[in-house]
């Protein structure tokens, strides 16, 4: 017997024949015509435009309308460009109406009393935000796999772990796209359920897989003793609105084992999209395009800058809030907010940059946030469970707030850390972050961490 | 020939706008009046790239003005600069070297080693770009055909890495690792991964890769 897939296979097939059927074209011309002309004709024709210097949220219902509607224009003259077969899948504005208006407002993942429901959220909505944590594909060693997992699975605010990924397997090196990607998917989702019962936490969805960024990995481990349907498994596109066949092939595993399926598109501030009112357009376009073509139950925008890899630079927060709000008012996409701060553990920074993202976005209409991807995810072991504990805090004491409240909050916090940008500081490590015994902050980082709960509490009135 | 600062504020606002015609024109011009080809491309092509350089790390500027710049600064060169050198008696390079880029295999992305291929370009050195997913036997075999001066390797993805480490061992099996200085960059590295991996050095971002190639070709 097999089972039924969540989406009906004929709609698979006809999406699948955009990538064999679609215009041919040059990636260059993708990359210059359709992304970066495209995208400056789309400002210009809706106007998108607000202050350069401004970096708090934008409160604007009828800009985030235009800026729906640029977005789901480029979603329909340009499409997907597929990597494989160098043709623009493309879809009509009926066909992109339907995606919008039929995706599910509601997502449960997870089993039994960790099972965790995350619903669309409106702006300015006062309900709930679900919040997920971990070490989101940054590396760590395979005898501190364990440790790590568990440090955060024990967070009660944590809905979901997300994994780190292991830098060997078994002592040796792991390689993409060969036997070994497979190996190192199989000793990660056996560490993370030791972890996830270390926690007492067995059912906790678990982000996966991590350790075989190729679609191997997922192949593999979503499977019979793996990962489970209930799990959240990772699939994406690529820079700027490409899509492989390896990412297909995941969604279709994903359609046809009824895996839960969470989907991102990661744009670049500074490059062919330009700045801050070009990136919002393809960020409505991405997330249209990701159910399009994915089926993920939910989606996620997590752009980057294009030097420093974060996305709490100042010029980027506007963007990320108008586009939010475009979603959020016009589709039912269920949407998240993604932190990738500059700053790691044990820099008081980290918090500031956490918070003003947390802030921006939570009034913005999302459903639940991701944290932490500390230091840009860039340095091995550079993340903990305490910046994660503090983005689930902020989260929830910004699930009642409007966008003027959090406007000035948003900014004052920019204001904390934006001259340090460029100058990122790593951090420490988890292992010299937290005490490896007990699981917990060291004295120097819990302190930091309880000065700045202080300061929420003194300066915006914010009990976290 | 004087008169250089005015030339170059013109020069990089023509290739800043594409404006091929213009950049074209002025090249021509400078050249009719007296100067060598190394001469404009020292005083007037390699600042006004730097200026755009500099401009794209700060993001004054963003991607695709600089690929416009670097696409119209190729269509002075091969339509006055290279004309020219290839006349002149002394035949010298304006190139400071030769770079092979390529995101290793298993990896599609790119976004990342383009930027540092532009920016090698506007910085003065060619680049030989072989793409994404690029197996290790095909960039050593890529790397002796074209005969470069540097190796460049990125990765956004971990289990990548040891494809980058292939290709030092392939140079070392064929006794030629010294002939070829290798540079990584990408999320998935850091200083001390180049070290593991063998390589001779590592870029954390676009204007370090530069900085990073001149230094070893010794041109700091």
């Amino acid at each position: 017997m097999v089972n039924a897939p969540k989406v009906d296979p004929e709609l698979v097939a006809s999406v699948l024949d955009k990538t064999e059927t679609g215009p041919v074209i040059d990636e260059k011309d993708w990359d210059r015509g359709y992304i970066n002309q495209t995208i400056r004709d789309l400002v210009e024709k809706y106007d998108i435009t607000w202050d350069k210097n401004f970096y708090g949220v934008l409160a604007d219902d009828a800009l985030a309308d235009r800026v729906f509607a640029a977005g789901f224009e480029l979603a329909e003259r340009s499409g997907l460009y597929c990597v494989d077969t160098n043709r623009r899948m493309v879809w009509t504005a009926d066909e992109l109406n339907q995606v919008i208006n039929n995706a599910p407002t509601v997502v449960t993942a997870g089993e039994g009393k960790d099972q965790v429901t995350f619903k669309k959220r409106a702006v300015e909505e006062n309900s709930r935000v679900g919040v997920i944590g971990g070490p989101y594909g940054i590396p760590f060693p395979e005898d501190l796999f364990v440790p790590v997992v568990t440090s955060y699975a024990n967070e009660p605010l944590l809905d979901i772990v997300d994994l780190p990924s292991l830098q060997t397997t078994y002592g040796y090196s792991i390689r993409a796209e060969s036997p070994w990607d497979q190996l190192a998917v199989w000793q990660e989702a056996g560490l993370t359920f030791e972890a996830l019962e270390r926690a007492g936490r067995p059912g906790m969805p678990i982000g996966c897989a991590n350790s075989a960024a190729s679609h191997l990995g997922e192949l593999t481990t979503t499977s019979y003793g793996g990962f489970r349907q209930l799990d959240w498994h990772h699939n994406s596109i690529m820079s700027e609105l490409k899509v492989s066949y390896a990412d297909l092939i995941r969604a279709v595993h994903y359609v046809h084992t009824g895996s839960v399926s969470h989907n991102f598109y990661n744009t670049i501030f500074g490059g062919y999209v330009g700045g801050g009112d070009g990136m919002a357009v393809p960020i409505v376009a991405g997330m249209i395009l990701l159910r399009a073509s994915l089926w993920g139950e939910s989606v996620n925008p997590g752009p980057s800058h294009a030097h420093l890899s974060c996305n709490t630079f100042p010029a980027m927060i506007p963007s990320q809030t108008v586009a939010l709000q475009a979603l959020a008012r016009n589709t039912n996409l269920i949407t998240s907010g993604f932190l990738r701060p500059v700053s790691g553990p044990c820099v008081k920074e980290l918090f500031y940059e956490i918070a003003a993202l947390v802030i921006a976005q939570v009034p913005s209409g999302i459903s639940f946030t991701k944290a932490v991807h500390t230091a840009t995810g860039r340095f091995p072991m550079h993340c903990t469970p305490l910046e994660a504990r503090f983005a689930a805090q902020v989260t929830h004491a910004a699930e009642g707030l409007t966008r003027s409240e959090a406007d000035p909050i948003v900014r004052k916090l920019v204001d904390k850390y934006k001259d340090n940008l460029n100058t990122a500081n790593a951090g420490k490590p988890f292992t010299e972050a937290y005490d490896l015994d007990s699981l917990s902050p060291t004295n120097e980082w819990q302190g930091m961490y309880e000065e700045v709960c202080q300061e929420f509490e003194l300066d915006f009135g914010l009990m976290l | 020939m004087s008169n250089w600062e005015s030339k170059q504020t013109e020069f990089t606002e023509s290739i800043l706008a594409g404006n091929e015609q213009a950049a074209v024109a002025l090249a021509r011009t400078s050249l009719e009046e007296g100067a060598t080809p190394v001469e404009f491309f020292e005083n007037c092509i390699s600042p006004s790239l730097q200026d755009i350089g500099k401009r794209f790390e700060t993001l004054d500027i963003f991607l695709p003005e600089m690929v416009t710049a670097a696409d119209t600064v190729e269509k002075v060169n091969e339509d006055v600069i290279n004309p020219a050198v290839a006349e002149s008696q002394a035949g010298e390079s304006m190139s400071l070297g030769k770079v092979l880029l390529a995101t290793v295999q298993g990896d599609l992305h790119d976004i990342g080693k383009n930027m540092v291929g532009l920016m090698l370009k506007v910085n003065g050195f060619e680049v030989v770009d072989l793409g994404t997913n690029v197996p290790p036997a095909d960039i050593v075999a890529r790397a002796e055909q074209e005969q470069v001066d540097i190796i460049g390797m990125s990765a956004l993805l971990t289990t990548c890495l040891p494809y980058m480490k292939d290709v030092c061992d392939f140079l070392e099996g064929k006794n030629i690792r010294d002939k070829y200085p290798v540079i990584i960059g990408g999320a998935a590295t850091h200083p001390e991964i180049a070290e593991e991996m063998g390589a001779n050095t590592h870029g954390g971002s676009a204007a370090e890769g530069v900085e990073k190639c001149k230094m070893l070709l010794g041109k700091l």
